[in-house]
């Protein structure tokens, strides 16, 4: 029974942390350890989601003080031009010696570093480099039936095969179109009888109007003839801008004292009038 | 002189019976900018019966004390090396100590020119930490006991002084 316990127990360790996801934190070997120049594809693991957080690095430096030297850590960038990581260290004018950096990077993805090389420019020589690269990943970073909250891919042969049915080729579709076409000829119709008759009774207004015009032109004549209707029913006054001529003067308008005692009776009389109302 | 007393009378007297007074304080810390730390303790070989040394080649470690100064040119670093044992068996004739301090790494090329820039005197090694960043100081120690005469049996240590004194 215990054994069983013991198995169980053992099953269960192994199957928790085969399906949880794990952030790796890493560090690479010495990529100079060889050459002072290294191909990266061999010294960061081909993992996805791969950043670099860190370049650390080491070197010996042998020089005469006096001399002219300056030594560059650099990675070529694999996206482009230039270098995605270059750190330079100008030893000029002092002696030699042990040099160790930490340089942070930030979070720079796999695919973005190119070559890495440690480059002297000078007199002098770089002894025992190490150059060292601090890494993390994510195991779930591309996400597989062990990862938590893994959702696996839409099975295509469980989606049900959807027929397309024309909606224009259903039988009651096709009765209402009909029907719908006969009203739209049916109005067609009728528009164009109503129109047909609208011009009919135009043309015939403008033979009455013309009729009416010539009896009103007769009629014209013989008043006219006849002197009865006044010049300023057929003089034409000339256009333009007709100004005011008429001015009032403001002045001042003295009261009437003479009707003061006019103006006072008619108050004393409305008064007596309004309170009259309230007199019962 | 009686106008002043009189003049600080009229102060006095203007001023509100029983009147609050506060102090607030101000308070503040300081951070040190300067941190040391002891990268690799040492270890006395004992090359001869009368020799103690931290040498590689006469097997010993040589200590390695790490300074990290933020902004440079504020502090100095002074290092003594040991003169005496902090423990030893009992010792009944004369030590004669020698020590040396040097910069074994650094983060920065200039200051490589620590070295020549030194002050030494008596045991105390001296430096002006003019670049910020990460020193690392190798020590280097060995006592002789007497006149070749052999070191009793026992375990012996020494302390290696360092400070990090703002300028």
């Amino acid at each position: 029974m215990q054994r069983k316990l013991q198995l169980v127990g053992l099953v269960l360790l192994a199957y928790s942390s085969y399906s949880c996801s794990e952030v790796i934190f890493s560090q690479t070997a010495n990529a100079s350890a060889l050459a002072h120049q290294w191909t990266m594809l061999n010294v960061l693991p081909q993992a996805a989601g791969l950043t670099v957080s860190n370049v650390i690095y080491k070197y010996r430096v042998e020089k005469i003080a006096a001399d002219p030297m300056v030594v560059a850590v650099q990675n070529e960038n694999a996206n482009g031009s230039g270098y995605i990581f270059r750190s330079v260290d100008d030893w000029s004018g002092v002696p030699g010696n042990n040099i160790s950096k930490v340089v942070p990077v930030g979070a720079i993805p796999i695919d973005a570093w190119g070559d890495g090389s440690i480059e002297v420019t000078g007199k002098g020589t770089v002894e025992d480099p190490s150059v060292v690269y601090t890494y993390r990943y994510d195991t779930c970073f591309i996400p597989t039936p062990d990862c938590p909250g893994y959702e696996s891919p839409l099975d295509l042969s469980m989606v049900p095969v959807f027929v397309y049915e024309d909606p224009l080729e259903d039988a009651m579709v096709k009765q209402a179109l009909e029907l719908q076409e006969l009203q739209e000829e049916e109005e067609r119709i009728i528009q164009e009888e109503e129109e047909e008759k609208e011009t009919l009774e135009k043309i015939l207004g403008g033979v009455n109007s013309t009729l009416l015009v010539a009896d009103s032109q007769a009629l014209y004549d013989s008043m006219f003839a006849m002197g009865g209707i006044p010049v300023t029913y057929y003089t034409s006054i000339p256009g333009g801008v007709y100004t005011e001529v008429l001015k009032y003067n403001s002045s001042r308008m003295p009261d009437n004292k003479n009707a003061r005692r006019v103006g006072l009776a008619t108050q004393l009389k409305h008064e007596e009038m309004v309170n009259s109302q309230y007199d019962k | 002189m009686f106008k002043q007393m009189l003049v600080a009378g009229a102060i006095l007297a203007a001023l509100p019976i029983g009147a609050n007074a506060l102090d607030a304080p101000i308070m503040g810390s300081v951070q040190s900018k300067c941190s040391i730390t002891t990268d690799t303790p040492g270890i006395y070989g004992n090359p001869t019966p009368s020799m103690l040394s931290t040498a590689a080649t006469d097997g010993g470690i040589e200590p390695v004390i790490r300074f990290d100064v933020i902004s440079a040119d504020y502090y100095k670093a002074v290092i003594a090396t040991p003169q005496d044992f902090s423990s030893s068996p009992t010792l009944t004739d004369t030590v004669v100590w020698n020590g040396t301090v040097a910069v074994a790494e650094v983060s920065d090329p200039l200051m490589s020119g620590y070295d020549a820039a030194k002050r030494v005197y008596n045991n105390v090694s001296e430096f002006d930490l003019t670049v910020a960043g990460t020193t690392w100081f190798s020590i280097t120690s060995d006592a002789s006991y007497g006149f070749d005469k052999s070191w009793p049996a026992g375990n012996y240590n020494a302390i290696v002084s360092a400070e990090c004194i703002a300028l």
